[in-house]
């Protein structure tokens, strides 16, 4: 290993780079979708999106606005200079998924990435205290896990300089310097499962927390989840069919359940519910809820997320189970 | 052979053993007129080795020592067994407690923890705690030194250590080795790296000292440095599994920590307890309490 420089470096300013007064928003929001190692950042002029896919049937996004950031610049000139550079040669037909060219893709480590964030959290996961010793500290330090608790918090300026070069993160707190690189990789084609491009039958907004208490009990011995939505009673159901028997939890349309609720076409979707339940720490850190379901049975959780004085999104797409009288070629041809 | 004393700080006694608690399964306790010294050697190679004392006064009352080996006595003693026992000393009732060297039925040696409290009722009981240990000979005490190192090319008073190991802690997944660094500008470094993420932390305003050859004398360095020397890094890698072990001293709660850089070769960390009232490069001549000095070998590639 090279020996380090004495003073910390700055990030030069090139293509992308971003201030944040606090990380725990950005960290809150990261964590709702880190159940995969890796995943695709795409920045555009509007903020960042993260997004992370499994097995080709579930695609969640985190949205992290530029007006999160106490500063976000964005060279877009820079950014399409980059990108027609990456796709000299190409035929049109194979540039990237019909992304716009002002957007930058790559794709990085994303449990690395909030490894490097939560750098200063302490061993316990909140932040570290001031306090000198570990049999002496003073409580009154210690910050509490509380995400909207914002004391003794880490800042961060974020910067990408384009393809082929490290990610960094320069993180500051109480005169503690760290400086993380992390390695980024040229994305593949994207999974999209499509969601908009089929009419939107079903749609309604919950309060999370009646939707928190049904996904607690949901039976975990069951493969699948199944979730019915009409236009008459019982509007919303959501039940299991497990070892121990079926659960069924169902919602009426009330104005004290249901914020907004819409109903094109009665319907009945199964889903897989181990993918179904990688959404519970999105839906614990959020207010409300908007359930959608498309023409083809396709799933869309937004879940609303408060952060400091408004509202961010995080949204999971889930494709619908494979019934068993329809082919696979039928499946496919959904998407 | 005869040892007896009370032990008035055992709370001090259970942090220093809390602190070599799983590095290894057993260490050596040398105790002397003077002084009580925790030994333990990881790996005679690679590993890290803590070498201490403590004054006796720091921790026992009343103490008496006697042998055919200048009044020294050498013993070998399982870890784990020695933190229980002194954590039974532990707790609200203890009214006090008394170490004794014994011999056993069946002639084996103990430490022996006699721990009298007080009951929640008033009423008075006895709790002995038998650690077995093995004695050791004059001849083998001294077959154990301490490893020969290198002056070092920089020292430095470190980060509070909760601080550092609280980064440490985070910082240990992404890699199985850390590069330590400092300067005389005061700033130390520690970083990690793998295939996919590389983190550098920089610890800024610390204090440094030189060693000079001549006088055989340290001196704090002067603030800003000396001239371009003062920012030439030196750089030990070791093992992060080590630096970690070392980190456990936080238990002792110490005041003052100094780091070492003997390039290519060692680490060296001086962990002084109880310094009470001395704080920074000073603390390196308060032998009010003692201190846990850790030799980290530099990884050899």
């Amino acid at each position: 290993m090279a020996a380090v420089r004495g003073t910390a470096p700055e990030p030069e300013p090139a293509l992308f780079r971003a201030k944040l007064a606090n990380v725990r928003p950005m960290v809150n929001m990261l964590k709702t979708i880190s159940f995969r190692p890796r995943a695709r950042c795409v920045i555009n002029p509007d903020g960042l999106v993260f997004t992370v896919e499994e097995s080709q049937c579930l695609v969640a996004q985190a949205y992290l606005r530029a007006e999160l950031f106490t500063t976000f610049s964005y060279d877009v000139q820079l950014a399409e200079y980059y990108r027609n550079q990456e796709q000299a040669g190409f035929e049109a037909e194979d540039s990237q998924d019909g992304e716009p060219s002002d957007v930058t893709q790559v794709v990085l480590p994303l449990d690395n990435l909030i490894e490097c964030l939560t750098l200063f959290y302490g061993p316990s996961g909140t932040s570290s205290s001031g306090a000198q010793s570990g049999a002496h500290s003073t409580a009154t330090l210690h910050t509490s896990g509380n995400p909207g608790d914002l004391r003794g918090a880490t800042t961060a300026v974020i910067a990408f300089n384009g393809p082929g070069t490290d990610f960094e993160l320069l993180l500051e707190e109480r005169g503690t310097i760290s400086l993380c690189r992390l390695s980024t990789f040229v994305p593949e084609p994207s999974v999209d499962l499509k969601f908009s491009h089929y009419p939107t039958t079903q749609q309604l907004i919950i309060k999370s927390e009646w939707l928190r208490d049904a996904f607690n009990e949901l039976d975990p011995t069951s493969e699948s989840v199944s979730i019915y939505i009409a236009s008459s009673e019982p509007h919303f159901r959501i039940s299991t069919i497990g070892e121990s028997g079926s659960t069924d939890m169902t919602y009426s349309n009330t104005e004290r359940i249901l914020d907004s609720f819409f109903c094109n076409e009665d319907q009945e979707n199964q889903y897989k519910l181990s993918l179904i339940l990688k959404c519970k720490q999105a839906l614990a850190m959020s207010d409300k809820t908007k359930i959608r379901i498309n023409q083809r049975g396709f799933l869309s959780f937004q879940f609303m997320i408060p952060t400091a004085a408004d509202v961010s999104f995080v949204n999971f797409v889930f494709a619908p189970l494979v019934s068993a009288d329809e082919s696979i070629a039928d499946a496919t041809a959904r998407v | 052979m005869r040892l007896r004393a009370e032990v008035t700080n055992s709370n001090l006694l259970l942090r220093i053993v809390q602190s070599i608690d799983k590095l290894t399964k057993s260490a050596i306790l040398k105790l002397t007129p003077d002084k009580l010294h925790i030994i333990v050697i990881t790996d005679m190679d690679s590993g890290l080795q803590l070498w201490s004392d403590i004054v006796v006064e720091a921790l026992f009352e009343d103490y008496q020592i006697e042998s055919n080996f200048n009044n020294e006595i050498y013993l070998e003693f399982n870890i784990d067994n020695l933190q229980r026992a002194l954590r039974s000393t532990q707790g609200g009732g203890a009214l006090g407690v008394t170490m004794k060297l014994v011999k056993k039925l069946g002639g084996l040696p103990v430490l022996s923890l006699i721990i009298r409290s007080q009951s929640a009722t008033g009423r008075e009981i006895t709790l002995c705690q038998d650690v077995p240990v093995r004695l050791l000979s004059a001849e083998q005490m001294d077959a154990i030194r301490e490893p020969l190192v290198p002056e070092g090319q920089i020292h430095i008073m470190m980060p509070p250590l909760n601080n550092v190991r609280s980064i440490a802690e985070r910082m240990k997944g992404m890699g199985d080795r850390v590069a330590v660094s400092a300067n005389r500008n005061g700033e130390m470094n520690v970083r990690v790296a793998n295939d996919l993420v590389d983190i550098t932390t920089y610890f800024r305003g610390l204090e440094t000292m030189s060693y000079d050859t001549t006088t055989q004398e340290t001196s704090t360095d002067g603030g800003g440095g000396t001239g371009r020397l003062s920012s030439e890094t030196f750089t030990a890698v070791v093992d992060m599994k080590n630096f970690l072990k070392f980190l456990q001293s936080h238990h002792v709660a110490p005041k003052n920590v100094m780091c070492c850089i003997s390039e290519h070769h060692a680490l060296i960390i001086y962990v002084y307890i109880g310094s009470a009232g001395y704080t920074g490069a000073a603390a390196m001549h308060d032998s009010s309490c003692g201190s846990l000095t850790y030799f980290i070998p530099v990884r050899q590639i």
